[in-house]
């Protein structure tokens, strides 16, 4: 729906990158500099902007979590803190039922 | 006991014109206050594309209905609506707990935030930008 912004954010995106980039660090030892590749800590983005309610209504707030496929990622991907995913969770299954959001994509 | 807030949301047929929804919803309003509900809030928000087939409609228009009511007058109002015509998908939502339970966090982070700018002296104000 308005899926298509979220190619230029998605904090998931760099911190995975980084984990792979660990494992070249070992690589980077010749070079006899920095060994560990600086990882960006993921913040929860609920947490961050002090949403302490997530509506299922704000599709576009949601949506940024919820990929074009419709499926809810694991925490891992945004590093949305456990209470905030559990409210998530529950805000995009209210949004699916009412058709806001796609179940699966077809 | 009785004084708890429902959000109604509900998709009507989108070959009704304008007016006919405007029906439904007082329609809907009528069924809750016949219950004891008490309006508190009405939003259209016009037609918008489903994002899944609805009894075969690709569209629908929204009206969210916010009631201040008993559960009773939700489980009637369920009922009502699952056997009105027009009314082709609903969703009802309990939302006073978890709107007070917000309102008393964003209270205490604001207290905490005084809190800590009151021990640090002249703290920085500006903590917020930070995380931008």
């Amino acid at each position: 729906m308005n899926g298509d912004d979220r190619g230029s954010r998605g904090p998931g995106r760099p911190g995975s990158g980084g984990r792979g980039g660990g494992a070249g660090g070992g690589g980077a030892k010749e070079g006899g500099g920095k060994r560990y590749f600086f990882r960006r800590r993921k913040v929860c983005k609920f947490c961050a902007d002090k949403i302490d309610y997530i509506d299922y209504k704000d599709v576009k707030l949601i949506s940024q979590f919820v990929p074009e496929r419709g499926k809810i990622l694991p925490r891992r991907m945004f590093g949305t803190c456990a209470e905030h995913q559990r409210k998530l969770t529950e805000a995009v299954n209210r949004a699916r039922h009412i058709a806001l959001l796609p179940y699966a994509a077809d | 006991m009785s004084d708890r807030t429902y959000e109604i949301l509900f998709i009507a047929d989108p070959n009704l014109g304008e007016p006919e929804v405007d029906a439904l919803a007082t329609l809907v309003q009528g069924y809750a206050e016949k219950d004891g509900g008490k309006l508190q809030r009405a939003e259209k928000w016009g037609k918008k594309r489903l994002a899944y087939d609805v009894r075969r409609h690709r569209e629908g228009s929204y009206v969210l209905l916010v009631v201040e009511g008993s559960g009773a007058m939700v489980k009637e109002v369920e009922r009502r609506l699952k056997v009105t015509d027009g009314i082709i998908r609903f969703l009802t939502v309990r939302v006073d707990e978890e709107l007070r339970k917000a309102e008393r966090r964003k209270a205490q982070r604001a207290l905490g935030e005084e809190k800590r700018r009151g021990r640090a002296g002249h703290a920085p104000a500006g903590d917020s930008e930070v995380q931008q």
